[in-house]
């Protein structure tokens, strides 16, 4: 499987006279982590909105490869290999195995007929695909709770039954929006873990919304930041980190002459 | 675990042989009244597929109905071009499915509330046209129903006679092993679109729209095609109840029972077969039930007898409304969650202290969450 580049040229967003986004460019090379980073408001979401085809640029493109994303609908860009979290979690009623099946729609055929008839196909698809998701749920940390009611599990295992139903279809680029949001440290530590070992072992580009700058410096080969839908800051972890720009829109303006500290 | 294994397919197999019972040992009234429960089983199925599993307000099941009642009274009758009965049926199911599949491009439109408003109009719109396309719906006072006939045998009291161990089949008993057969269609069917891809699918609409199409989704196309399996569903109930009544009069298919439709999924619990036909036994045995046995209980008028006292179809509509109040407060997943419940309680006082595997199954939140926009 080879992983194409995202580029992400000179994307805007507006709505009703509020630019979200303003001319932001970045491109994810193959089989690297890229956090998107800013303050709240900043459009790292809207961009993820954008790059998923929630949301149609006014201007600018977004490529996967060689394919024109922003005029694709949300299910298309889903079958070109592009899985998604959301920052507040989004995972329907039922047990993990449910979700995780969600995420394989898009690598399975089984239609209404089929499905209705219990014809042999379908039942053969579902059993094989179980079994990926299994594996899927394995790899993730939550394989003991496989057949678990997802509204039983804790608040860190919901998150990761979300990033294994991402996982389930089996991405080139996985969007992760706060990963690891309103978790403790100890569940924070594990999924950071849990991000760099899909990473390496599915070889797959990852965009990161994070706001744990713990973590964007730990996984993140290169970092853009936002603010105020702008692009202000690129680079490696280490340069945004001592980035002036970056500085004054997370700290607030700093008195003139004082250096950036 | 062999054993356990074991005890649904006997279970199963049990209330197969317990269901084909009944016409031995009942009357035509209890015939009846399991008869219309059936029918109104398949045709909850299909409004618990649209609105419990796909999250989709739909009161215009009555509509759809409809279309499958009238569907096969005109293919099969006369005036009509009076086809051979059983192709009748299945071309009304299939004209069902294509209203439904009609219906579409507005239900791809317009989400929650405002659905309901819509599907709410095709009930105005298709009992207006009942009680004026004279010649095919004959008007106000309906048509009578061609019985069904299937290669010479037919589902009528007589043709051929048939008296199966010293009881004579007449067109109850017949029709009652007919519900029996659809409506195992109905739960083999439903059941496997619930467990699998589609289900899925709907049920990750219902959650949220966005989750489900960033997940691979179609969802225009997952949503119209809800609206298309559950109108099949309602389809084939119209056939059997129009089967069951002899006749086919317009008023039947009134927002009353759209309404019903939505209490029996609701009484039942959103989303599941089970529910469903358990809620649909309810509330249609329910004012049978009452108006038979009218003159031994409190406060309820026998029909006709004059006496102070409300009649026995409003008492029974009275009931299921307080209980469909009391089961929103007390068990928003209704009567099969209930049930769930019992089971993994007393699934967890089997089990000794200590080894508890046996998952505590939460109770269903009251409403829906909101719809995550991201």
């Amino acid at each position: 499987m080879s992983v194409p580049s995202l580029q992400v040229r000179d994307v805007t967003v507006r709505f009703a006279g509020l630019t979200a986004l303003d001319d932001v460019s970045f491109t994810v090379a193959p089989g690297t982590t890229h956090a998107l980073i800013g303050p709240n408001g900043a459009g790292k979401s809207t961009c993820f909105n954008v790059l998923s085809g929630l949301y149609r640029p006014a201007a600018g493109s977004v490529r996967l490869g060689d394919t024109e994303l922003t005029r694709l609908a949300p299910h298309r860009i889903a079958a070109l290999g592009v899985a998604r979290t959301f920052q507040n979690i989004v995972i329907t009623d039922g047990t993990v195995a449910d979700n995780l099946m969600l995420g394989r729609h898009i690598l399975t055929r089984a239609g209404f007929a089929a499905s209705a008839l219990h014809l042999p196909r379908a039942r053969r698809e579902q059993r094989d695909h179980r079994a990926r998701a299994r594996e899927t749920a394995e790899l993730v940390g939550i394989g003991a709770h496989f057949d678990s009611l997802v509204g039983l599990l804790s608040y860190g295992d919901r998150k990761r039954v979300e990033l294994a139903r991402a996982l389930c279809l089996e991405p080139r680029v996985l969007l992760l929006d706060e990963p690891v949001a309103g978790m403790n440290a100890g569940e924070r530590a594990r999924m950071a873990e849990v991000i760099q070992d899909v990473r390496t072992e599915l070889g797959l580009s990852v965009v990161l919304v994070e706001h744990d700058m713990g973590l964007v410096m730990r996984l993140a080969d290169e970092v853009t930041v936002l603010d105020f839908g702008r692009r202000i800051a690129h680079g490696s972890p280490d340069e945004v980190r001592r980035d002036p720009e970056v500085l004054r829109a997370y700290l607030g303006s700093v008195a003139e002459g004082e250096g950036a500290a | 675990m062999s054993d356990r294994r074991l005890v649904k397919p006997v279970a199963v197999a049990a209330l197969a042989v317990l269901l084909c019972l009944p016409p031995f040992y009942l009357d035509a009234f209890w015939l009846r009244i399991g008869l219309f429960s059936l029918a109104a089983a398949i045709g909850a199925t299909g409004l618990s597929l649209l609105s419990g599993t796909a999250g989709q307000l739909s009161l215009g099941h009555a509509f759809f109905l409809a279309v499958g009642a009238y569907g096969y009274t005109w293919l099969a009758g006369d005036p009509g071009p009076g086809l051979p009965t059983a192709l009748a049926a299945l071309l009304a199911v299939l004209l069902a499915g294509a209203a439904g599949g009609l219906f579409s491009p507005v239900a791809g439109r317009v989400r929650g509330i405002y659905l309901g408003v819509a599907t709410l109009a095709l009930v105005f719109l298709g009992h207006h046209l009942l009680l004026t396309a004279d010649s095919v719906t004959g008007g106000f006072n309906g048509r009578s129903v061609p019985p069904l006939a299937v290669g010479g045998f037919a589902f009528t009291g007589d043709d051929p006679g048939l008296t199966v161990l010293g009881v004579p089949f007449g067109a109850e008993e017949r029709l009652w092993y007919l519900a029996l057969a659809l409506f195992a269609l109905t739960w083999f069917t439903a059941r496997g679109l619930l467990r699998s891809r589609p289900g899925r699918a709907l049920a990750a609409l219902r959650d949220s729209e966005t989750a489900a199409a960033v997940m691979g989704v179609d969802v225009a196309r997952y949503r119209s095609a809800a609206f298309v399996v559950s109108s099949m569903y309602a389809g084939l109930a119209g056939v059997l109840l129009a089967l069951a009544f002899r006749r086919v009069v317009p008023d039947y298919f009134s927002l009353a029972l759209s309404v019903d439709y939505l209490a029996m999924i609701v009484i039942g619990g959103l989303g599941t077969v089970a529910g469903a036909t358990a809620g649909a036994v309810f509330v249609t045995a329910l004012p049978l039930l009452m108006t038979r046995y009218a003159d031994r209980l409190p406060l309820v008028a026998a029909p006709g007898s004059g006496d102070a006292g409300i009649g026995p179809t409003e008492a029974a509509r009275y009931l299921y409304g307080a209980v469909v109040v009391v089961i929103l407060l007390y068990a928003p997943d209704g009567l099969h969650g209930l049930a769930r419940r019992v089971r993994a309680r007393m699934r967890r006082r089997r089990t000794p202290a200590g080894q508890n595997t046996a998952p505590a199954v939460p109770p269903a939140p009251a409403a829906r969450p909101k719809e995550h926009t991201p």
